[in-house]
Formats: structure tokens, sequence, C-alpha cells
């Protein structure tokens, strides 16, 4: 069982002073849900970058080479058709169908990779009970801060309340 | 804030001759006109457009129907004209395609702001135009129940596609093309989806869209990947623009029929390709705009731009023309020289000058800037230009088969009302997908729209301020 404090702020400008006086007061496990992305969020909350770029360029270069393979191995090894006297392993030829299988793998990877990493597909979510949170995708700027078993989530609402919030609410739930 | 906003003039962007957005809404207000179209119920207008599509669609399967059983027999198709309505439609849907992912995705790379606003419906529209397009190289195989013969699988028969062969090149170029479409187009939609589902009363609406928005909870984390993967799935959509087509062009550069086999095929066939899309674009925006009340997202920015756009790449289209006449004329070989010169003055004179009217003449229009946004010009030009760019793909696939190399196995070609329903029939289903689009996601992007309206406050209000410090005789050393 996990609980989480939310806030509602009004704009993403406050929504970001927010986060920063969250972080100094020393709250870590944060996240915001918004409806569109904040510049300098993710800074603020020090995530990660995203490694899905890296992601599509190994997959784009693995099935670039995997359909050279297969080209290579059927129209040279294990299937020869000699057309008129054209070389076998016909290089050239191969090129579209490598180049477009690199971008179809790539592209499926990435695709496959995001939902990998934000956890998706899940229909459920605790946030989604509150009727209030419909407003995250709509222009509403959330913040969230996961609170531990021991600490009284009250305290955290308190701070949030203090900083400007226009409606505190607690979920809890599984993640 | 309850100092009043300050009254110093905005600095406007000297090249921005339009706002991108007009009026300031609310980010609510803004997000209730962009679900609107999705969450009041259809007008009569969409029945009848549905219907009439519906029944195209019927002529469609009508058409598939006596194909698969009588087979390509039914066709206008002949020797030497092998190929023709299954090739021009293949060429011309795939071709539509193409701006969509343009717009999508190249301007994405470019940070091309103006995007935001036409892109959903540029990518719902390559969709349906790829779908449509898939069909007819299937349906022209003879046998298209045996498609699947195209894909390397370990077959019992021990006998693998041919590589070597354009062919296989396209299916593989359309499969991959749809699909990154599909899913270029569906990751943009996750935000807006979770929007959707926010903003829809009934339960059973709530819960569809919550199934296809998948739990999207617009977390800082969730946006940080989403940018990334959006961003490099537009990074591998956009070279797909230019080797889609490229392929096409290759299905007959690779020909040594005269009139197809030149090297300014490629780029030719891409530049035509993103101007009929354009032109399709345009089609379909501007009266959607107009049904849905899009005006203050979709404005004169827009169609400025588009109108812009569909004028350079009709001068790449020109050129391509131009080159293509060259090359007949200076190759010195009489077999190119004369498929050349019957498009100029023989029996497809007609048509060749349809076209340079239609896809050289007409985006003329364009250079005056009054008329780049007049809707029932901009729409007129681009049915025009739609019906050009078709005529242009007849020209090169029938042309230089009907009169090759012996006179003797010359003869013209001549559609069936079996070609005409094919053609008619896909119409009709492009638009019943492109109907269904605009009642079932919301049309216009919501979460982007929302992010470069705030983006756009930002920078006016930090012209705001630079014109203020400068007032006061401040400013950065």
């Amino acid at each position: 069982m996990k609980r989480w404090v939310l806030g509602e702020f009004g704009s993403p400008e406050r929504l970001l002073e927010v986060a920063r006086a969250l972080r100094e007061r020393g709250f870590v496990r944060l996240d915001a849900h918004t409806p569109f992305p904040v510049e300098g969020l993710a800074e603020v909350l020090e995530l990660k970058s995203s490694r899905l770029p890296a992601l599509g360029l190994l997959a784009g270069l693995g099935g670039a080479a995997g359909a050279y393979l297969v080209q290579w191995f059927t129209q040279a090894v294990d299937w020869p058709l000699n057309v008129g006297g054209r070389p076998l392993h016909s290089a050239p030829a191969f090129i579209p169908i490598t180049f477009e299988t690199g971008v179809l793998s790539a592209a499926g990877a990435v695709f496959l990779g995001l939902f990998v990493v934000c956890g998706l597909p899940r229909v459920t979510h605790p946030v989604f009970e509150l009727e209030s949170f419909r407003s995250a995708s709509v222009d509403g700027f959330w913040i969230s801060v996961a609170v531990e078993e021991s600490t009284p989530p009250e305290t955290v609402a308190e701070v949030l309340r203090t900083l400007g919030a226009s409606q505190v609410s607690q979920v809890e739930g599984e993640e | 804030m309850s100092e009043p906003a300050p009254k110093a003039p905005v600095m406007a962007d000297p090249l921005v001759e339009h706002p991108l957005i007009e009026g300031r809404y609310s980010n609510a207000e803004l997000n209730a006109s962009l679900m609107r179209p999705v969450l009041a119920g259809p007008a009569r207008w969409w029945w009848v457009l549905v219907g009439i599509c519906s029944a195209l669609t019927v002529l469609l399967m009508v058409g598939m129907g006596v194909t698969f059983a009588k087979g390509v027999g039914t066709w206008g198709n002949n020797i030497p004209v092998a190929w023709a309505f299954g090739i021009i439609n293949f060429v011309w849907w795939i071709g539509i395609g193409h701006a969509g992912t343009l717009i999508s995705a190249i301007l994405l790379l470019f940070a091309e702001k103006w995007r935001s606003s036409v892109n959903r419906m540029a990518e719902a529209m390559t969709l349906f135009a790829v779908a449509c397009a898939g069909l007819f190289p299937l349906l022209h195989l003879g046998r298209p129940w045996k498609f699947y013969w195209l894909v390397p699988y370990p077959s019992v028969l021990r006998a693998w596609p041919q590589f070597r062969s354009p062919l296989t090149w396209d299916i593989v170029a359309i499969l991959t093309y749809l699909t990154v479409s599909v899913l270029f187009w569906y990751v943009g939609l996750l935000p807006d989806l979770a929007s959707a589902r926010d903003t829809a009363r009934e339960t059973w609406k709530r819960r569809a869209w919550g199934v296809l928005s998948m739990g999207w909870r617009g977390s800082a984390r969730h946006w940080l990947q989403w940018r990334a993967a959006y961003v490099v799935l537009a990074g591998v959509a956009t070279p797909l623009v230019v080797s889609v087509h490229t392929i096409v062009s290759f299905d007959f550069a690779v020909a040594q029929l005269p009139g197809w086999h030149t090297t300014v095929f490629p780029p030719y066939f891409v530049a035509g390709a993103i101007f009929s899309g354009l032109a399709m674009v345009l089609t379909l925006l501007l009266p959607a705009r107009r049904a849905l009340g899009l005006h203050h997202v979709i404005t004169n920015a827009h169609l400025d731009v588009l109108s812009r756009l569909m004028l350079v790449s009709g001068l790449f289209v020109a050129y391509g023309y131009v080159q293509e006449h060259f090359f007949g004329w200076y190759s010195g070989n009489e077999y190119e020289q004369h498929a050349m010169n019957i498009l100029r003055v023989g029996p497809y004179a007609p048509l060749f000058w349809t076209v340079i009217f239609c896809n050289v003449v007409v985006p003329q229009l364009f250079w005056i800037g009054r008329l780049r946004i007049q809707p029932v010009v901009l729409w007129v030009a681009a049915l025009l230009v739609n019906v050009g760019m078709w005529l242009e793909r007849f020209l090169i696939v029938v042309a230089p088969l009907s009169e090759d190399f012996l006179p003797s196995s010359w003869k013209h070609y001549a559609p069936t009302w079996v070609d005409l329903s094919l053609l008619s029939g896909t119409m009709g289903l492009f638009g019943l997908g492109f109907l269904l689009f605009l009642k079932l996601v919301p049309p216009v992007p919501a979460s982007e729209v929302k992010h470069l309206q705030h983006e756009l406050e930002s920078s006016e209000a930090f012209a705001r301020e630079a014109a203020a410090q400068r007032r006061s005789g401040g400013g950065a050393p």
C-alpha cells in the first residue's frame, strides 16, 4: 500500500516554484501531473534523461543488419537464382529493404519501450479515484508527494496548502 | 496578481503575419473548444457525408469482389498497358500520405510551431491514404490471397521472395510506412485521449477513452519519456517520406522502358507526393475547420504557410517536368524522345496540358499573399492539384507503356467500370475513415495547442518585459 498527497496549482510557473520549494524542504519522492510538458520540471525533479533514443538506435541497427542478413542468405546462399547473370549477392538491390526494416525496428522498439518505461498500459491507478484529478489533463497542474507509512500525510498536505495549492487530496493504493 | 497588465506594445515577430492562435483562452476554454467535436453528437452534415462515403465503400467492395471472383481481366489493362489503374491509384494515394508525415515529423524536428494545430488531421489523412494505397498492389497481384509469398517465411515450397525485385521493396516500404505512421500517430494521441477521457460525461465514453489512453496520467516522468519517444519516432519517420516514395519511383526507374528509365524519378516523385499531399491536407482541413468551428486554432497563419508550401513543392514538380522532357530530348534516343512527344502533341496531349495547368499554373496564384488566406480559392486550387496529380500519375504509367519500342504492339488504354469503382471506392473508404476520425478522437491536438499557447504567452511576456526595461533605460549590458 502506498500513499500520495496531491496538490493542484494554477499554472506551470507556479508548479515549478512549488516543486523547487518542496525539494528545498527535503521532499524527494515527487512527481507532477500536467496537461502538457512543463519546461524545466525534469531538471527540478532531477529525472534521468530518457534512454529511448539509444534503444531506438540499437534496434534500428539490429533490424537493418537482420534484414540484410536475410536477403543475403536467401538470395546468395539458400536459393541462388541467376537472373540475367546478375550477382547473387547484389548489395545495392538489398539497400531499400535493409533501410526500411531498420526504421521499422527502431520505431517498434521505441514505441514498446515508451510503454514499458512509463509503466503503461494500465487502466487503473490510485490517482484516478480522485474526481478532481480529472483536471490534470485539462488545466490543472498537480504535484504529488509520495509519503511513508510512518509520516502523517496531514503535515505534507499543510505544506502544500501553505505553498498555495487550490486543493489538496490524498490517495492510497497499489502503484 | 491584482495589478493590471502593462500596456506596452508587444513586439510582434516581423516574419509572422497572422497569429497562430486567434485570441487568448484559458487552458480549460481551449481544451473544451478542442474536445467539443468529439464530445458533441454528430451533426447532420456528418451523417450525410458518412452516407455518401459508405455508398462509395460498398462500390469498392463490389469492385473488389468482381476482381477476386473473375480476376484482373475485368480491369482495362491490356498488353502492352499491363499496369494501369492499380499502380496509378497506388502511387497517387501513397503520395498523398507523405504530406502528413512531412507536417508531423519533419516540422516537429525543426520545432515549427504552426504544425501543432494541423498535424493530427494530416497524420490521420496519411493513415487512411496509405491504407487505400496498400489495397492496389494487393489487388493487382492477380492472386491477392497469396500476397504473403512476398514475405520471407520458411515455407514448405523452399522458395524465397526475389529481393532484387521492386515488388518486394514495395511491400516492405508500405508496411513500414503504415506501421510507423500508426505508432507515431498513436503516441501523439495518448495525452489527448486522456484528456477526452477526463472531459467526457458519459461513463461508456470515459471507459472507451480510458482504455485507449492506457492509463496516461501526464506525470513528469511520462512527459519526459514521451517527448524523447516522439522525437525519435519523428526522426525515423522523416527519412520514410523520402525513402518510401523513392522506392515507389524505383518500380518504374529500374525498368528499361523509355520515359521510365530516368534518374530524375526519385526526387521528382517525392516532390509530387508532398505536393499532392499538401493539396489533400487543404482539401480536408478547410471544410473541417469550418464545420467544427476551429478557426481559432487553424488560423490564416496555417493557410498561409500551407499554401506557400504548396507553391514551393509545385515549383519542384514543375522543375521535374522540365527535367523529364529535357532529358528525353537530350538523350538523343528516339524512343525516349517519342515517349515525351506523345505527351506534348500526341494522343495524351489534352491530359498533359491539363496537368500543366493544374500543377504548374494554378499554384502560381499563391505568389499573391491575399489569395493564400482565401479559403475558397485555396480549396478550389487544392482540388485542381489533386486532379492534376492523379492525371500526372496516369500519364507516367500509361503513356510510355501504350507506345513503347515497337509500333506494331502499340495499344491504348481505357479503364473499365471495375477500375473506376475501385478508384471512387477508395475515395469513399478514405472519406469514411476521416469522418470517423473526426468523431472518435480530438482532431486538433489539445495538449500541443495548450503548450503552444503557453509558449506564445511566455514569449509575449518576455517581449513586454524587455520593452519595459528599454523604456526605463535599463537592459542587459
